[in-house]
């Protein structure tokens, strides 16, 4: 990780732990002409992006972040079966708009299962969802044309909504780039690689601005960077009021969102 | 108007890009031409319009399981199913034409003395029901294998039964052998317009059931209630 990384990873980890937006521009700024002017690794002057931006929190505070509004996504009662084996059993989700909620749990417990039920996939066999306003989905493997190019991606889930296609492209390409993909390159969907595919999917269930945003392990692939570039986003459109929801198993996630759902049977049911 | 027009735009772009499905798709009538040039004009013909339907029913079969994954996407994002079966439709037909008038040319200028109207009549008939049973093969089992098996069964039976068998009408392509009988062997018009009635007919069927296929996939499901924000 050169200088310019340790710093992007800086001001993303800032921004999470919700640090004012002009506080946070100052500290890295700052951080910015003492490496400049001093030289020197970041990892040796001030440590690791996250262990010093948490430094940095303890010392400045941070900025009370926007209250939640209305509910966008109400889960409950969800119950699926397939055969004889009970995947699901009464699970419940309430997440509301500016909240990122987490669901976790071991391998096969259900996780995808219980996306696939609230984004109106599966059908469960009992239990309803309610959703107020529109429903993006990312798929955790799937969900692009092989033979079609990013920007021909952009166009089609651009006229679903009726946009044209000059205004689809740039909107895909201005999402992709906020992780960190330039999108203008004319590669087949099929000749990407696994992370940047997945950053096509991502994009794409973005572009529709929706409301309530339902995400299966989005970050398949990704490298470090791509990683913080996620959550960065995540956090950008929490902070514009957007529901999301993410599968994920990576544990370490859990103190950046603001409710977790655990589906692993010993202990199911949501909690806060 | 707009979404119909991408989706088939999207659907064209796929597949122009698979260039070695598509020489294979042009070398398929072409192999059932050769074979049969030498012995009588009218097997030729029969053997072309088979080996066109197979071609498109083919495409169709592929392109209809490529999208399985991602339809459900887009129809979230805000199309509605007929404009994802109609709109891939659209686009099977506009390539279905494309493999066929080079076939329809060679045809004139290879074979004297055919109705050369029934030939593109035939031809027309050939790439309407192939694009829609395609798709619902395509749509009914999940993996291509088994839907290349069957509609490999489909235009071997085709090609066996005798077309004035009444079972032979039940096959989907028994239009285009029909009016081929009447382009090649000068029979009277009852048979173009049999033929024609056969194609219509089918046509219309297999896309009421293609509708329906998708409409039950992709239907919106009772647990989900959307609530618009207030």
């Amino acid at each position: 990780m050169n200088t310019d990384d340790w710093l992007r990873a800086f001001a993303a980890e800032l921004y999470q732990r919700r640090v004012g937006r002009d506080a946070a521009r100052h500290v890295v700024a700052e951080a910015a002409t003492h490496l400049r002017e001093g030289g020197g690794d970041p990892w040796l002057v001030f440590g690791s992006p996250q262990a010093y931006a948490a430094a940095i929190v303890e010392s400045i505070g941070t900025a009370p972040g926007p209250r939640p509004g209305p509910v966008r996504l109400h889960a409950r009662g969800i119950t699926k079966r397939y055969g004889r084996q009970v995947v699901l059993r009464d699970a419940s989700l309430t997440v509301r708009a500016g909240q990122i909620a987490a669901v976790v749990g071991a391998n096969g417990c259900g996780k995808s299962t219980f996306l696939r039920i609230c984004a109106g996939l599966v059908s469960p066999d009992a239990g309803e969802v309610t959703v107020s306003g529109r429903l993006g989905y990312c798929p955790q493997q799937g969900g692009t044309a092989d033979f079609l190019l990013p920007d021909e991606h952009f166009v089609l889930v651009g006229a679903a909504q009726g946009v044209p296609r000059g205004p689809a492209r740039r909107a895909g390409r201005a999402a992709a780039r906020d992780l960190g993909w330039d999108a203008e390159s004319a590669v087949l969907a099929r000749h990407l690689s696994g992370g940047t595919r997945q950053k096509l999917n991502l994009t794409m269930s973005t572009l529709t601005q929706p409301d309530v945003l339902l995400l299966d392990e989005p970050y398949q692939g990704f490298d470090q960077g791509s990683y913080v570039n996620l959550w960065d986003q995540l956090t950008r459109l929490r902070d514009e009021g957007r529901a999301i929801v993410v599968v994920t198993h990576l544990l370490n996630q859990l103190d950046r969102v603001d409710l977790v759902l655990d589906l692993t049977p010993a202990h199911q049911g949501g909690r806060s | 108007m707009n979404r119909l027009v991408t989706v088939a735009e999207m659907t064209l772009r796929e597949l122009a890009r698979r260039r070695g499905v598509i020489l294979l798709l042009l070398l398929m009538p072409l192999t059932f031409w050769l074979i049969r040039r030498d012995s009588y004009v009218g097997q030729s013909v029969r053997a072309l319009l088979l080996g066109i339907s197979w071609a498109v029913s083919t495409a169709a079969l592929f392109a209809t399981s490529a999208a399985r994954e991602l339809e459900p996407r887009l129809r979230l994002a805000g199309y509605r199913p007929h404009h994802l079966y109609i709109g891939r439709m659209l686009g099977l037909w506009a390539l279905g034409l494309a493999i066929a008038v080079p076939f329809f040319l060679l045809t004139v200028v290879d074979a004297n003395n055919l109705r050369y109207g029934g030939i593109a009549v035939a031809m027309l008939c050939c790439v309407a029901v192939a694009a829609p049973f395609g798709m619902l093969i395509g749509a009914l089992l999940p993996r291509e294998l088994e839907g290349t098996l069957l509609l490999l069964t489909v235009v071997a039976m085709q090609m066996l039964l005798d077309p004035a068998d009444a079972g032979a009408k039940l096959t989907p392509f028994w239009s285009s052998r029909e009016i081929a009988t009447w382009a090649v062997d000068h029979t009277d018009d009852g048979y173009l317009t049999r033929g024609f009635l056969h194609g219509m007919v089918v046509t219309v069927l297999l896309i009421v059931t293609v509708a329906g296929v998708f409409a039950v996939r992709l239907r919106r499901r009772r647990h989900l209630h959307h609530v618009p924000i207030a």
